[in-house]
């Protein structure tokens, strides 16, 4: 028994992001940011998946696959990490895309199975955006040091959205 | 390592050939439920629903991260997991109240009720068996070593085999109830989660969330006889006559896949990770959680459309059978 879980350990360690994670518990972050601009202006900037150039956290991004299901792109931060990305849905009628991250170190980002939708609401000449994730915490088993603990993961993701949506604001209300 | 299942389900085979017809999903019909109990993980409680106006009428306290889910065979209790303080939380469903809790395992998690003798089946992911629980005494009095992080459980209507999804060995483990001995073990797709049997105890039906499809069992021959691809990260599967109802956490989304033939008719666009799925015994509603919207669909299977929907509290589950 005590070999089966040390097994087990090591298969996680080598495959975090292939473990559904059912021990620590899914935890849940969303961001919103009032713009004084028509949705589709903001849609113009947000909505290519290929371009993340409006975040100042991003430095540079290359991807594969246009804004098709199935497209990734690999974020490099401005802090030296890399995120690798994957686009599951976009759906430009609804100014909605859900996308999930498929390799990130959990130094860069202390998350797991990762997933999000960014979106974009509007009213005449204002517009809401949301961005919320569904992610697990950065250590999958019991007892995570304090850098990977579900207070760690959930702090990193709302400041990465809170960062990006306060500068989206800036940018599009400075015309653009 | 399982053994291969093959030897051992031709005996098998063979002494279920006829029970199988002989049961019917006549019994299953004849029950009415009037509610849901919706585990909320992180507001770490217990939800009721009433099913009629589909109006959350009570909130009972439960700790522990609670997830997975079962109601006695009377109706008169409702069995939560809680992964999170390692325990099984009994609560007295017409009260509302929590009855007892004691611990069970390392991490419990998927846990489904005998129909018959009593007994409470719970997955433990990080030990890699299931508890046999006696839930009167509030103790564990076996323990059944399975594949990698068992998750969704099931129990055949005549009480006989349960499944394990064990989810990290791509397998379904099949187990007898009477010695708790494991006869095999069934290949499906990539990380199965919910597990779900038929009311004729014939086959059962894996969510398999790596690879984004749902697998068929034929039980008796301990085999898989199907697969259907479904949405993106499959949860659990819901059954009603001749369809299969899956959440589908990431996209959204409900498929609904005809049996005969295994083709998605339609796909529903619900809440945003719809988890939990479970079917009213008259077939005519099926009842799903939308982990992060905090609320309970209701799915009119003839319709095929959402008919109405009950705020729950924070991170609802629901994993297992929650209608009583």
């Amino acid at each position: 028994m005590v070999r089966a879980v040390a097994l087990g350990l090591a298969v996680l360690a080598v495959f975090p992001t292939l473990a559904s994670a059912h021990g620590p518990t899914r935890q849940k972050a969303t961001e919103t940011v009032e713009i004084n601009a028509p949705a589709d202006k903001v849609w113009a900037v947000i909505g290519n998946f290929q371009d993340m150039s409006w975040h100042p956290a991003v430095a540079k991004l290359e991807g594969n696959g246009g804004n098709d299901a199935n497209a990734t792109r690999t974020l490099t931060l401005t802090s030296g990490g890399t995120i690798e990305e994957k686009l599951i849905q976009n759906d430009p009628a609804k100014k909605l895309y859900k996308y999930e991250i498929t390799k990130v170190d959990p130094k860069v980002l202390p998350v797991n199975n990762y997933s999000s939708t960014l979106s974009v609401k509007g009213e005449g000449d204002k517009s809401t955006v949301e961005w919320k994730g569904a992610f697990y915490r950065g250590f999958m088993n019991n007892d995570p040091p304090p850098e990977l603990s579900d207070e760690a993961a959930v702090k990193a993701v709302k400041g990465v959205y809170r960062g990006g949506l306060d500068a989206l604001k800036q940018k599009v209300e400075a015309g653009g | 390592m399982p053994r291969p299942v093959t030897r051992l389900m031709m005996s098998l085979t063979a002494m279920l050939g006829s029970i199988a017809v002989a049961v019917s999903g006549a019994a299953e019909s004849a029950k009415t439920v009037s509610e849901a109990f919706v585990t909320n993980q992180t507001g770490d409680s217990l939800s009721v629903v009433s099913l009629s106006d589909m109006k959350s009428v009570a909130e009972i306290a439960i700790g522990g991260k609670p997830a997975g889910i079962a109601m006695s065979p009377d109706g008169k209790l409702a069995y939560v997991t809680s992964p999170e303080s390692k325990e099984v939380v009994v609560v007295d469903a017409r009260a509302r109240k929590v009855a007892n809790r004691f611990k069970v395992g390392e991490a419990p998690l998927g846990i489904a009720a005998h129909p018959t003798n009593g007994r409470l089946y719970v997955a433990d992911w990080f030990t890699h068996s299931i508890s046999v629980v006696d839930p009167g005494a509030g103790k564990v009095i076996a323990q059944i070593p399975v594949g990698e992080s068992p998750s969704g459980l099931a129990v055949t209507p005549d009480g006989r085999l349960l499944l394990s999804a064990d989810r990290d060995s791509d397998q379904v483990s099949i187990i007898d109830t009477a010695t708790n001995a494991r006869l095999g073990t069934v290949a499906v797709g990539k990380r199965p989660f919910g597990v779900t049997i038929d009311a004729g105890g014939t086959r059962a039906y894996t969510a398999n969330v790596a690879s984004d499809d749902m697998s068929v069992i034929d039980i008796a021959a301990g085999k898989s006889v199907g697969t259907v691809a479904v949405g993106h990260r499959p949860y659990a599967v819901a059954l009603s006559s001749g369809r299969a109802f899956v959440t589908n956490q990431y996209a959204g989304t409900v498929s609904v896949v005809e049996l005969d033939g295994l083709r998605v008719v339609q796909t529903i666009e619900v809440g945003d990770h719809p988890e939990g799925i479970a079917i009213d015994p008259s077939a005519a509603n099926i009842y799903v959680a939308c982990w992060f919207d905090n609320v309970l669909m209701r799915i009119d299977t003839a319709k095929l459309a959402i008919t109405g929907e009950a705020a729950v509290g924070d991170g609802p589950r629901a994993f297992g059978l929650f209608l009583r």
